[in-house]
């Protein structure tokens, strides 16, 4: 069989030969090429869907800090709901051991999380409250826009001072600035000492709706429930001098917290040790799946779309038997008209894969301005689109074409 | 010498149709010469369009050989009977078979496509071609929007393009009325004066009589071939 570049009919005619045979049949082409348009757009759209997740979550993650660990005290869980017989305890002295006796830890921040309601004259807002330490701007990389963050001594004195995040701020003072104005929780007056600097959203979730208060005001001014002891935190953020320590810390922090509080060997750990590589490595791992499924359900609409020209391919070889005949008495060698037929597969599917493509261009731009989520559609997507729908019109034009390039010239010609 | 243009010998060609097998063509043995007018002729099922088939290069005979100037086409690859077709025969059809949608200049300029001529050599040759057909004026009208006889014209014109040795006309006239077949047989004489060979297919004698030899099919074999004794005139349209 003779190779792909041997005819000598070049490629340009072949196109304009397509094209003609396209115009012929107009309304099919486009049909045909609708099949094809569909699949591209709804891979494209899948990929960049996939893509914007990806990125959504390393932003996220992003935000919670570099090289820290975040211990919970609850045991791993494979999924399902944590049972609340089983959770654990977990101390602020737990957390002055971490920082203590485990090498490479640079601060510790105990938090204590809450929903609080704030209020100003006229306005509130429900949010999420993080009790916490100095230490924790530091691990969790939080910078404050205007005025500070908590101080040491706002921890020993449990002062009521709190730092609001940015859409706090809006909801209750609007365009003010909020440095220095006082808030009132549970009817106790709060002066705002910090406005966070905006760490955006993912995937819906607002990193700007929460305020932070030191961990011993919310601890005796807004009773926790959820807590067993007076020393209790929800979680406990570990910060590390660098990702080295980080990866041997793992298993130093688990040790360490069987020791103080006497886990048996072979029992369950009731503790949870998560580090932003862990999150990091699961959650690409999570998007990666996620991308992978999108992808593939897309796919099969695209292996419709290529069937479809297929299916239209062989109609249109069996109708123009008479015209491959001739072009065979005229000298078309079988590598010519299996060519003719290969680019006309390939220009239907180029046009609807064009098509597919500039749609799915608009849709993820309109999904980015309306649904706040990123789908990005690089140039290298964009080519790959195009030569992946002429690829499709290869795979799929190619038998057809072969049978066509295999017809016997004196039958091909006498037949009606 | 040169060799003779074209040479059959005990040519043979079957076909197996549901299981039993028809001799279209059972030993033709015949020779033409550079610059013959040839007419053969034989009622529908005589091997006459099967013969003209295998000298056309479009089909492969059975047995036998076939010289078409001077070389064995039996032994070629599909690619080489490809290639002979394109620079050696210019075919005529009866249904004039010319591409629809498509300008006279682009059908008569088909056959150098698959010479892979440049885009500007292919329409210059085609619209000499065309001129010396008389259509010098539509050479951009399309088939729907030509006359048969103009249709036949511009299928001759695609013949010559590529300046070939044989011209293989396959009733030609077979779709026309009498005075444009009168013309058609005009324009075919006009070329074989210029040397060029012409074979005709027909079953028409009256058509058959516009050549100087004619050959006379019968069951797949030649049974009568003789010079045309009263060989009709026709001035060129």
């Amino acid at each position: 069989m003779s190779g792909l570049f041997s005819s000598m009919a070049g490629w340009g005619v072949n196109v304009s030969i397509a094209l003609t045979a396209l115009r012929t049949n107009l309304m099919r082409s486009i049909l045909t090429t609708l099949g094809v348009m569909i699949g591209v757009f709804s891979v494209i759209l899948a990929v960049a869907v996939g893509n914007g997740a990806q990125v959504s979550v390393s932003q996220q993650i992003a935000t919670l800090g570099s090289n820290m660990a975040i211990v919970v005290p609850e045991p791993e869980s494979e999924g399902g709901p944590p049972r609340t017989a089983s959770r654990g305890r977990l101390t602020e002295r737990d957390g002055e051991a971490i920082a203590r006796q485990v090498p490479g830890v640079s601060a510790v921040a105990p938090q204590i999380r809450n929903s609080l309601q704030l209020s100003t004259a006229g306005r509130n807002a429900n949010t999420q409250a993080i009790g916490s330490t100095p230490d924790f701007a530091t691990i969790s990389n939080l910078n404050v826009d205007d005025g500070r963050f908590l101080l040491a001594s706002d921890v020993s004195s449990a002062a009521r001072v709190v730092v609001v995040g940015q859409t706090v701020a809006t909801k209750l003072f609007g365009d003010q600035s909020p440095v220095g104005q006082v808030v009132r929780i549970n009817r106790v007056p709060f002066t705002v000492v910090g406005l966070l600097e905006s760490k955006g959203s993912n995937l819906g979730n607002d990193n700007d709706d929460q305020v932070i208060l030191p961990i011993t005001t919310l601890r005796q001014r807004l009773a926790t429930t959820t807590l067993q002891g007076p020393d209790d935190i929800s979680l406990l953020f570990v910060g590390f001098e660098d990702e080295d320590s980080l990866i041997a810390s793992d298993r130093e922090i688990k040790s360490l917290l069987r020791d103080r509080y006497k886990v048996t060997k072979g029992k369950v750990t009731p503790f949870t040790v998560r580090t932003t590589t862990e999150i990091a490595e699961a959650s690409s791992e999570v998007t990666g799946i996620f991308q992978a499924v999108l992808v593939a359900i897309a796919s099969i609409s695209l292996l419709v779309g290529g069937i479809g020209i297929m299916n239209i391919m062989l109609v249109s070889v069996t109708e123009r038997t008479r015209e491959i005949g001739l072009r065979m008495a005229l000298g078309a060698k079988r590598s010519d008209i299996r060519n003719q037929f290969l680019v006309e597969a390939a220009v239907l599917c180029v046009i609807g894969g064009a098509i597919g493509l500039t749609l799915a261009m608009i849709s993820a731009t309109i999904f980015e301005r309306v649904a706040d989520f990123p789908a990005p559609i690089g140039w290298g997507t964009a080519l790959f689109a195009v030569g992946f729908s002429a690829l499709i019109g290869l795979l799929f034009g190619g038998y057809p074409a072969i049978r066509a390039s295999r017809l016997s010239p004196i039958e091909a010609l006498r037949s009606e | 010498m040169p060799p003779p243009l074209l040479e059959t010998h005990d040519l043979i060609k079957d076909y197996e149709i549901g299981g039993e097998v028809v001799h279209a063509c059972s030993g033709v043995s015949l020779t033409i010469e550079r610059g013959e007018f040839v007419a053969i002729m034989g009622a529908s099922g005589s091997g006459k369009s099967t013969f003209m088939g295998m000298i056309g290069c479009l089909d492969i005979p059975s047995s036998g050989t076939l010289l078409l100037d001077g070389v064995d086409t039996s032994t070629l690859d599909s690619d080489a009977l490809a290639e002979i077709r394109n620079r050696k025969i210019g075919f005529v059809f009866q249904q004039f078979n010319l591409l629809a949608r498509t300008s006279a200049l682009d059908n008569v300029a088909v056959p150098l496509i698959y010479r892979g001529e440049g885009y500007a050599a292919r329409r210059a040759k085609a619209r000499d071609k065309l001129e010396a057909m008389g259509l010098g004026d539509r050479l951009l009208n399309t088939p729907a929007k030509l006359s048969g006889g103009q249709q036949q014209r511009v299928a001759i014109a695609r013949a010559l393009v590529t300046d070939p040795l044989l011209l293989l006309a396959d009733e030609p006239t077979g779709a026309l009325d009498t005075q444009t077949s009168l013309d058609i047989m005009g324009i075919f004489q006009r070329l074989n004066d210029e040397g060029i060979t012409v074979v005709l297919v027909t079953h028409e004698p009256d058509i058959a009589e516009f050549a100087a030899r004619r050959v006379l099919f019968r069951d797949g074999k030649v049974i009568e071939d003789e010079v045309v004794a009263k060989r009709r005139r026709a001035v060129a349209a």
